[in-house]
């Protein structure tokens, strides 16, 4: 069973129109990524609206190679501009930068791009394993696990999300609050919704993240647009790295690609903490960690292959159980939910074709990364020096479009607009926004299923510890919490001196 | 571009709506263009009544049908759209769901449209109502989940797709005719509803059958009794409420409606077109394929179908509401 939906999902993928598919959406990742200050979570919340009118398997196919492309793209700006393209690119700046100062460019992009290969195929891998396990597991989570999963989602959020943990959880903490907008889902009684229907389901997220994450951007790209660009590198040597190269980074790329794998099953997390993750990890096992930060190649196939890697590991708790890894899959899920897949057991079965074909278009869309990066990249160059004034725009028309085109609702529009300025204060800030994204969501299980279990356990509480997975994903969340505060270094102290 | 010819027949629907279409003839003619707005998104069981109904419809009438998807509020804002603001000159209508249709407004003040406002031109399909349990479930029978719930009242949990959907108000509607009282729990739909019972999270789901046939029919899913007149052809064994004593027939019914007031003309072209539909044989087959189960009521019938229900749902809800509120 199983096994025939896999190769019907290979068949899927390898159809003319689904090819066209990926190709398109990794060249407009490359594209979006490489401009300075559009992010992958944005790319994607603008395409989704236009994949409406596809077949799910090719719209899901475009937004997943969009995706990857989009995380090599950023490195592409990284490298050469020294801005990361996207906030998961961060950490190339690091040596990617001084390689290029050095005219060594064109390595370090090639480098670039072969561990965003390894990285993305590898978690694609690791994507199709899992996903026949989760099936059968999904059945296990009730309301009463969903709930202590929605509550360990929303732990994690304020202590990884990237800056000041106040600021991260005070942006959570509001997405939650917005998240109890609409129609009580046990009563029916309507909440915060000023007798107006537009508001009755609640806010929509895509909505939200549109707003959010592209009108703050394009705001910032008119702020800067007096200053000059300065391209400081041009690509002059060649991209393809030598097979010894290839063969000592190696090592360096499958761990940094098990770290990113790993770290976007933890919802709430996404490519940037992964990269510095594995950049990290590899400065601590390199023999020289001095020169991390001087233009080492392992510097960026660390970053790079973290931040591919998170793809398929984000896409396993968002396919499974509805809650995205990270922005970037939270507008994926919106994708599958827009074509009527609702998260859950029926994705293996009844979905299983299109599920499927979404794992193995991820696969594939890092094949075609590697072949049209190998092509392009140096056409990139010339995108990175498109004038903000043009690009900030069409930003803005995409955004009004994209949002009425959801639910044919001008006040979508509207809705939108009020997150673009809520979002471009957050952006003056400094909160991220990412995490009121994440508790919009999961704001929605947390009030369903809490509900849900306390009529399941007749009102009491109790209900949480009667089942062995929830109470331990609630043990961890508690972990989670302690651990940031100061209570957690007195018990550590304390132990340390009776040692 | 699909894409950009979507937004044109929006925009063409929004100037429609507005007033600025060209005069209509009274009548549907060859090519014209008719908007159906769903209340709910493409893929839903709204979307599968279209896809089913609309290619035959479409070839009778010799219109060309266009789907617009209006979702949110359970379908309260295509039919507000539908109600208050469409050219009532039949070239744009929605497919009506009960009992959301009735149920949207009894419950919601806020919610201001109701039928009497609609020209309802038929009913196609309705899904009736199941109780299903997990395949390892302790409930053999409906009578045996009936009497442990008689002997434990509101310990046994079921499911239904929420609060104003049909399983909700068919739960409500047993409680009353048997004197047992559930634990109701609601899940956002029907899917989370029998994959609750599925993992044996809850006791039963109260569910729709063309919903968890698929399920049914792989083993995952024990029917224990249906919401019917008469037991269903696809499932010979399992009872009828009605043959347990529980006079309850209920279901989620599908159909076609169009504002007040549609010309005479347009609407019998409709229903006529409608009736040869039903009576085709090929149409029939894609029904049974898709699990669907035609239920065609034609105007006055469904007027009053619906009529019936409102006032069915109406009192159901009078009775309970300040209960539902407590909590």
């Amino acid at each position: 069973m199983d096994q025939s939906m896999v190769m019907v999902g290979l068949e899927n993928v390898l159809s003319l129109t689904n090819i066209l598919a990926i190709c398109i959406g990794t060249l407009l990742g490359l594209f979006v990524g490489a401009m300075p200050g559009l992010s992958a979570t944005m790319a994607l919340a603008l395409l989704l609206p236009l994949t409406f009118s596809f077949p799910p398997a090719t719209g899901l196919s475009m937004m997943a190679s969009l995706y990857l492309a989009a995380m090599y793209g950023g490195s592409v700006a990284a490298i050469l501009l020294r801005t990361p393209g996207t906030p998961a690119a961060a950490a190339t700046v690091l040596d990617g930068y001084p390689m290029a100062e050095q005219g060594k460019a064109g390595r370090a992009l090639g480098i670039s791009l072969t561990a965003s290969l390894v990285g993305g195929v590898l978690s694609g891998f690791a994507l199709l394993t899992i996903a026949p396990l989760l099936g059968k597991i999904v059945l296990e989570f009730g309301p009463v696990e969903l709930f202590a999963i929605a509550v360990l989602g929303i732990a994690i959020i304020g202590s990884l999300s990237q800056g000041s943990a106040v600021k991260g959880l005070f942006s959570g903490a509001l997405g939650l609050l917005l998240a109890m907008i609409g129609m009580d889902p046990t009563t029916g009684t309507p909440r915060f919704t000023m007798d107006n229907i537009n508001l009755f389901s609640g806010i929509p997220f895509t909505v939200a993240l549109i707003g959010l994450f592209s009108v703050p951007q394009a705001i910032r790209l008119i702020q800067e647009s007096g200053e000059t660009k300065k391209v400081v590198s041009k690509i002059k040597d060649r991209l393809l790295p030598p097979l010894p190269d290839f063969i000592r980074l190696l090592p360096n790329m499958l761990r940094s690609s098990v770290i990113g794998i790993l770290t976007g099953l933890i919802p709430g997390t996404g490519g940037d903490t992964a990269s510095w993750f594995a950049y990290n990890e590899a400065k601590r096992f390199s023999k020289d960690p001095k020169s991390f930060g001087g233009g080492n190649p392992a510097g960026i196939a660390a970053a790079e292959s973290a931040n591919n890697a998170v793809v398929g590991g984000a896409l396993v708790p968002t396919i499974a159980l509805g809650i995205p890894g990270s922005s970037s899959a939270a507008v994926l899920l919106g994708g599958l939910m827009v074509h009527g897949i609702l998260p859950g057991p029926t994705l293996m079965t009844e979905y299983g074709d299109v599920t499927y074909t979404l794992i193995w278009a991820v696969i594939f869309a890092n094949v075609a990364l590697f072949v049209l990066g190998m092509a392009f990249t140096r056409l990139c160059v010339y995108v990175t020096q498109v004038p903000n004034l043009v690009v900030a725009p069409v930003i803005i028309v995409l955004c009004v479009i994209g949002s009425f085109a959801i639910n044919n609702n001008m006040f979508d529009v509207y809705l939108m607009l009020a997150f673009g300025f809520l979002g471009y204060i957050f952006d003056r800030l400094n909160i991220p926004p990412a995490p009121m994204v994440i508790g919009l969501i999961l704001g929605h299980l947390l009030d369903m299923s809490l509900n849900q279990s306390l009529l399941i356990g007749q009102g009491s509480w109790g209900v949480f510890l009667d089942s062995p997975i929830a109470a331990t994903l609630l043990a961890i969340a508690a972990f989670t919490i302690l651990q940031s505060t100061p209570l957690f270094g007195w018990i550590r102290r304390s132990l340390f001196r009776r040692a | 571009m699909i894409f950009s010819k979507r937004i044109l027949f929006a925009s063409m629907a929004a100037m429609a709506a507005a007033g600025f279409a060209p005069t209509a003839q009274a009548q549907y003619a060859p090519g014209n263009e008719v908007t159906v707005l769903q209340g709910f998104k493409a893929g839903g069981g709204s979307d599968a009544l279209a896809q089913l109904v609309q290619p035959y419809l479409a070839k009778e009438l010799g219109v060309d049908f266009v789907n617009q998807y209006i979702p949110g509020a359970t379908g309260a804002i295509a039919w507000t759209r539908l109600a208050k603001q469409t050219k009532s000159d039949g070239r744009t209508v929605s497919i009506t769901n009960t009992p959301m249709l009735m149920t949207n407004y009894i419950m919601n003040d806020s919610i201001t449209y109701n039928i009497d406002e609609l020209e309802p031109l038929a009913n196609v399909v309705t899904d009736p109502g199941i109780i299903v349990v997990a395949k390892d479930s302790k409930y053999q029978t409906a009578q045996q989940l009936l009497d442990d719930a008689k002997a434990n009242p509101g310990k046994v949990t079921v499911g239904n797709s929420g609060v104003g959907g049909d399983d909700y108000f068919s739960s409500i509607m047993i409680e009353k005719a048997s004197g047992i009282s559930f634990q109701k729990v609601p899940f956002q739909g029907d899917g989370p509803s029998w994959q609750a019972a599925m993992g044996g999270k809850i006791s039963a789901s109260f569910n729709n059958l063309g919903i968890t046939f698929p399920q049914i029919k792989a083993g995952n899913l024990r029917p224990l009794a249906v919401f019917t007149e008469e037991r269903v052809p696809d499932l010979p064994d399992v009872p009828t409420l009605k043959e347990l004593g529980i006079d309850v027939v209920a279901g989620s019914s599908r159909g076609y409606s169009a504002p007040k007031g549609i010309p005479a003309e347009a609407k019998q072209q409709f229903l006529d077109a409608m009736k040869k539909v039903a009576a085709n044989p090929s149409f029939q087959k894609d029904a049974k394929d898709r699990a669907m189960v035609l239920d065609v009521k034609l105007g006055d019938d469904y007027k009053t179908y619906l009529e019936r229900q409102q006032v069915q749902f109406k009192e159901i809800w009078d009775e309970i509401k300040d209960e539902v509120k407590k909590n």
